[in-house]
């Protein structure tokens, strides 16, 4: 076991790497009686392509197998997992994003049954057709609650926007055809393929002993036969960089319109240090032209084109990235004019010096001294940076070193009007009178 | 948990020590009877409050000075409880030894911008600024409107709107578009000079930090007049109006039915039965291994989200579910076998120690945050100044199979809503 001073933040991570390929993080915090465990594959919603364990020709498994196959694990042939955790006052829960399933729990007491429930249900798969087609009906409700989110809808109608191939295009449930398809069998292709210890992390945070800890979970690994680790082959279709569309309205029983700029990413081989920097620039870059400070955010504001729900960010993961920036608008029109505006005038002219970037800066800084103290976010966040070989822990030094010039060259990669897309969700009666 | 003062009569400190955080939290909480006209003029109030002050007067300027503090947070928040409004002032900021080059600064200049927040607003004559009220009033507006395009919470809104019309229970934290719209710059300052001089006031702090120092700080940077409040009577029974309909379905345009079903019960949070009802409403549809989630969503597959909750301030019981909508008489007939089969005393010692085992871990869970500490003794403390995880913990444990029984016959359907598409027949 090894163990990683982070002394400016005051916090001691210790980290195994297992004979079965597992990688453990421990990170005591004094103070919490809670402790939080994450359980989590690199596998997700985007990964439907690939070549199985054990066999040599690619196969695409149906949309939404990721989501399903999350849901699945829950149910064992003696009932259901969430029974076991609640014995032991154990809360769990499990989510999946395009790049990640997460089995996670959290308890005050009981913290080594509901790490070794943790461990052993993920591990175990147990899947029939009967109880496959049963869960349909479930996420089926699932999807159609989604479908009547306009929120949920903005979201995955810019992504759909901006990509022509690329499977982050998909929702993340899929539909309720695609799940339709669905098998037991496929659920052990993928569950094969990607649930291997070696493609896998668990993070364990809050009030725990890390010997101890280490210990109990290696001598639980140690007990269980898995096959060799094999590298995992998956398959992307080429992404133009231009948007697939530049433009889309969804009608809606809505209120109020609502609307997203969307620029998909030039960057998105970034690993490692290089990646980090890159999308903290570009987090930077956004607060300084879209922040609340900005001159942009003061009209905007005033002129009443946003409101209280209005939001900018960006998300990077290998094969894709995109920035969003939007609101609830009753002037969708003028909001996109404005914010097509804006990033023009940066692109013709950058306009923020050293003291800009420096106050931004601070304000990121403390964002994560914030954070830190959510033993949530240490285990989502340190997970998530992680699998593209960054640490959560480095932020704070990579912000201190921060340049005009590292945003400027940073934000460059998603400048460019041909990177631009506009979605909007506008009410039904819209639709019928134009 | 934290160390209580009396400041002024009236304003309240509550002070906790603790180096588990990285940051400093404060919030002080201001309260007032709740009326649609006081939460219409707080709302404004809070967002024009936190809009600019005399220090800074233009809002980027405020907000770069809160970024230039490792980006301190400063939120006005307007919540209700029971039959208070409350408008709470958040801030949190870093503590300066975790900054490379930390000068103690950060804090006292976030003290100094509670103090300028609350006392040192931006006036213009003497009155809050046109401009600005004008601009925060239709804020808020477009926040009570934004409830429409959140279908769960807009039916939610409905049903509690229908049970108990002119009640606390439904008067929303944010008011009426009417209450908002008949703010004047004058009406506004009255509202503010009321909530200064008037509001009870809990001060709470919880970080890394010396109690004597941050206390004598506190009486410096917040000149607060005492003031008379008139002890509370929580024991107060709640009474429970008849409601004419007991069911009623309503349209949008959408693809799920959503099933709000709303019960009354004599038990509240100031009731001696209270935690006999937490662990009641626990078992029927409060977790995953509840009577709900397994009946209804996995023997039935019927729903994605199906589960309860107890409203103690008011003395109602909700039920949720997201289902197809045409198989809405199924789903309630699902859910009424439920709550029956509790009545029946159909209730087994491993669901009883599970729903125990979850509440504790949910409270002491809860107290992992500065916010979690702040809302559970805020709330707590009315009831019992002796406040602790163990002594609720203890009260839990007490509860019997036929405590649940008696509780579960004290729960009375009302209304049963159901927001639908509108192309879908229902049965």
């Amino acid at each position: 076991m090894k163990e990683l001073n982070f002394k400016q933040l005051d916090e001691k991570l210790f980290h195994e790497k297992l004979s079965n390929g597992l990688e453990v993080y421990i990170l005591p915090k004094k103070g919490f009686s809670k402790t939080f465990a994450t359980f989590t594959t690199k596998y997700g919603a985007i990964d439907s392509t690939f070549i199985p364990l054990g066999s040599s020709e690619e196969v695409t498994v149906p949309d939404g197998i990721a989501h399903f196959l999350e849901h699945k694990m829950f149910e064992k042939e003696h009932g259901d997992v969430f029974q076991k955790f609640s014995e032991f006052g154990g809360s769990a829960n499990a989510f999946t994003s395009f790049t990640r399933t997460a089995y996670l729990f959290s308890s005050t007491d009981h913290v080594y049954d509901n790490t070794e429930t943790l461990l052993n249900f993920v591990q175990e798969p147990y899947f029939t057709q009967a109880t496959v087609d049963k869960e349909k009906g479930i996420i089926g409700q699932e999807i159609t609650m989604y479908d009547d989110q306009p929120h949920w809808r903005l979201y995955f109608g810019t992504i759909e926007n901006m990509y022509k191939h690329h499977p982050v295009k998909i929702d993340i449930a899929g539909t309720i055809a695609s799940i339709s398809d669905i098998t037991a069998e496929h659920l052990y292709t993928c569950y094969e393929t990607f649930y291997h210890p070696s493609n896998m992390s668990l993070f364990v945070v809050g009030s725990v002993n890390p010997e101890e800890m280490m210990n109990y979970i290696r001598e639980n690994q140690n007990k269980k036969e898995f096959s060799e680790p094999q590298p995992i082959v998956r398959s992307f279709p080429d992404e133009p960089l231009e948007v697939a569309k530049r433009e889309n309205v969804l009608y809606m029983d809505v209120q109020k319109p609502k609307v997203y700029v969307g620029l998909k990413a030039k960057e998105t081989s970034l690993q490692g240090e290089a990646m980090m920097k890159h999308e903290l620039a570009i987090q930077l870059a956004l607060e300084l032209m879209f922040g609340r400070s900005s001159d942009f955010y003061v009209k905007a504001y005033e002129n009443e084109l946003i409101d209280e729900s209005y939001a900018f960010d960006f998300t990077l993961e290998k094969g894709y990235g995109f920035a969003l920036i939007g609101s609830d608008t009753s002037k969708p029109k003028e909001l996109i004019e404005a914010v097509k505006f804006e990033l023009n005038k940066v692109e013709e002219k950058w306009p923020f010096g050293q003291v800009d970037v420096e106050r931004v800066c601070k304000k990121k800084i403390g964002y994560f001294l914030r954070a830190l103290n959510s033993v949530e976010f240490i285990a989502n966040q340190f997970t998530r940076y992680a699998f593209n070989g960054m640490n959560l822990f480095d932020a704070v030094p990579v912000l201190e070193q921060m340049t005009v010039a590292d945003l400027q060259e940073a934000f460059s990669s998603i400048q460019g009007e041909s990177q631009q897309t506009v979605f909007s969700i506008l009410n039904k009666k819209e639709q019928t009178s134009s | 948990m934290f160390q209580s003062n009396e400041l002024q009569q009236g304003i309240h400190l509550h002070i906790r020590p603790t180096d588990q955080f990285k940051t400093v939290n404060f919030a002080i909480k201001f309260k007032q009877g709740l009326t649609n006209q006081s939460a219409s003029e707080r709302s404004v109030l809070a967002n024009v409050l936190l809009h600019s002050n005399e220090l800074f007067p233009s809002n980027p300027a405020f907000q770069s000075h809160l970024d230039e503090l490792y980006g301190a947070t400063m939120f006005l928040d307007s919540s209700k409880k029971g039959n208070d409004h409350t408008i709470t002032l958040l801030a949190e900021s870093v503590n300066d030894q975790y900054l490379a080059n930390g000068t103690g600064q950060v804090l006292d200049q976030t003290l100094k911008l509670l103090e300028t927040l609350l006392f040192k607003p931006n006036l213009e004559q003497g009155t809050f600024k046109e401009s600005i009220v004008k601009r925060e009033k239709s804020s808020v507006t477009e926040r009570i409107e934004s409830l429409y395009d959140d279908k769960t919470r807009y039916a939610q809104h409905r049903l509690v709107k229908l049970m108990r019309p002119n009640h606390p229970a439904s008067i929303s934290a944010n008011g009426t578009i009417e209450d908002v719209s008949a703010i004047t710059n004058e009406s506004l300052f009255v509202a503010y000079k009321k909530m200064i001089e008037e509001d009870q006031v809990d001060i709470y702090v919880v970080g890394d930090i010396d109690v004597d120092e941050m206390t004598s700080k506190l009486k410096q940077a917040f000149p607060f007049p005492s003031r008379n409040i008139k002890p509370k009577n929580i024991h107060e029974n709640v009474q429970h109006p008849t409601v004419e309909k007991d069911f009623v379905n309503e349209y949008q345009d959408m693809k799920q039915g959503k099933l709000h079903i709303g019960y009354k019960t004599p038990v509240t949070f100031s009731h001696p039965d209270f935690p006999k009802m937490q662990i009641t409403n626990g078992i029927f549809g409060g977790y995953p291994h509840a009577k709900l989630f397994i009946n209804v969503r996995e023997k039935e597959s019927m729903a994605y989200y199906v589960s309860s909750s107890f409203s103690s301030a008011y003395g109602l019981v909700y039920v949720l579910a997201g289902i197809d909508a045409g198989k809405l008489e199924k789903a309630v007939r699902l859910i009424d076998e439920q709550l029956n089969a509790m009545q029946e005393g159909q209730i087994t010692q491993n669901e009883i120690n599970q729903t125990v085992s979850m509440l504790k871990n949910q409270l002491k869970e809860a107290l992992d945050s500065a916010r979690g500490q702040i809302e559970i003794f805020d709330q707590y403390k009315d009831l019992d100044e002796k406040f602790s995880v163990e002594t609720w913990s203890e009260k839990w444990t007490k509860v019997t199979k036929e405590d649940i029984q008696d509780m579960a016959k004290s729960i009375n359907k009302q209304l049963v809503y159901f927001l639908s598409g509108k192309d879908e027949a229902v049965s």
